[in-house]
């Protein structure tokens, strides 16, 4: 027999047993089983990783691009308030800080708190607080003198 | 004539794709999500009482270990000041620049105000460009140990030169 190629190597594939039939992977069930259509990125738009996500549901890897994505425009947000302040920056950074830290504390409650109630009590709590300090600074915002300014105030002492 | 057989079962192949089984419309995949996994994990740790296992009691600390729970502390810490500020603005009375020259009045010295310059500036600048090497590492690049150390002394090394800027701003 000539020497036998892996063919699998060459095309990066997983190399499926021939009589490995996917059909015993599942389980026959009356119901019948709705194609899954892609949903439009702004369906899908969530504050918080949703937990009742189904299994073949990409909610969570959205939610990952989408942490990247806010990382990537605070970064922008920087400069830019540093160089133009106003309002438009101020209520940007408002919201922009606010998701950002409101993620970020939901990767850490992941990671820390364990079992259904806790999960949803922690979860709840953070909303809560995401809501009052995105509340808190939009009236900072607007009756007062406004993210940029602030930093700059408290700086020039 | 194994290189026949192989290529044939090989996924890909048209016959073996599920769309082309007769049962697939009658089933639903099988099997718990990772999320009702750990769930089950906990449950059944708690209702044992099982202790856990040492884990910073006795692993020897690296530079990487450090630099990553002191991202995810000066995140943790810049969003509590955040949200401090948020409800101080929302419960106090009197406005900002009525507790500004009330700090000012307290004429506290020139180093001490550096210092709370630095607390404010440093935790910033570790976490900025230490995100800027997370998302490094989301675009695939910059994994090599090496590497993980050298990027990780360059954001250390930002960070306090731009904190230092910053105070003296």
């Amino acid at each position: 027999m000539a020497a036998i190629v892996r063919l699998s190597s060459v095309c990066r594939r997983g190399v499926k047993p021939l009589f490995y039939q996917s059909t015993l992977l599942v389980r026959p069930v009356v119901v019948f089983h709705k194609e899954q259509q892609p949903h439009p990125l702004t369906a899908r738009i969530h504050s918080s990783p949703p937990l009742y996500a189904g299994s073949d549901s990409n909610a969570a890897s959205l939610h990952w691009t989408a942490e990247r994505v806010l990382s990537i425009a605070l970064l922008a947000l920087g400069p830019v308030a540093y160089f133009s302040p106003g309002p438009v920056i101020d209520y940007s950074l408002a919201a922009a800080l606010t998701l950002h830290g409101h993620w970020g504390l939901g990767q850490v409650l992941t990671d820390y708190v364990h079992g259904d109630t806790k999960v949803k009590l922690a979860s709840a709590g953070l909303f809560v607080l995401s809501t009052v300090t995105f509340a808190g600074l939009c009236y900072f915002n607007y009756n007062d003198v406004g993210i940029c300014n602030a930093i700059a105030l408290l700086w020039s002492k | 004539m194994a290189l026949l057989l192989r290529t044939l079962g090989r996924q890909g192949v048209c016959l073996s794709k599920p769309h082309y089984h007769v049962l697939y419309r009658h089933a639903a995949p099988m099997g718990t999500t990772a999320k009702e996994e750990m769930n089950k994990f906990w449950a059944k740790n708690s209702r044992l009482n099982r202790p856990m296992s040492p884990h910073i009691t006795i692993y020897k600390w690296s530079i990487p270990m450090m630099m990553s729970i002191t991202h995810r502390g000066t995140g943790v810490g810049l969003s509590g000041a955040i949200s401090a500020f948020a409800m101080a603005a929302l419960i106090l009375p009197g406005n900002y620049t009525h507790y500004l020259d009330l700090i000012h009045s307290l004429s506290v010295g020139p180093f001490l105000i550096g210092l709370a310059k630095f607390g404010i500036a440093f935790p910033l600048s570790y976490h900025t460009y230490n995100g800027i090497r997370h998302l490094y590492w989301d675009i695939g690049k910059g994994f090599k140990i090496p590497e993980v150390y050298r990027t990780g002394y360059t954001v250390i090394g930002l960070s306090v030169v731009t904190s230092l800027a910053l105070i003296l701003m």
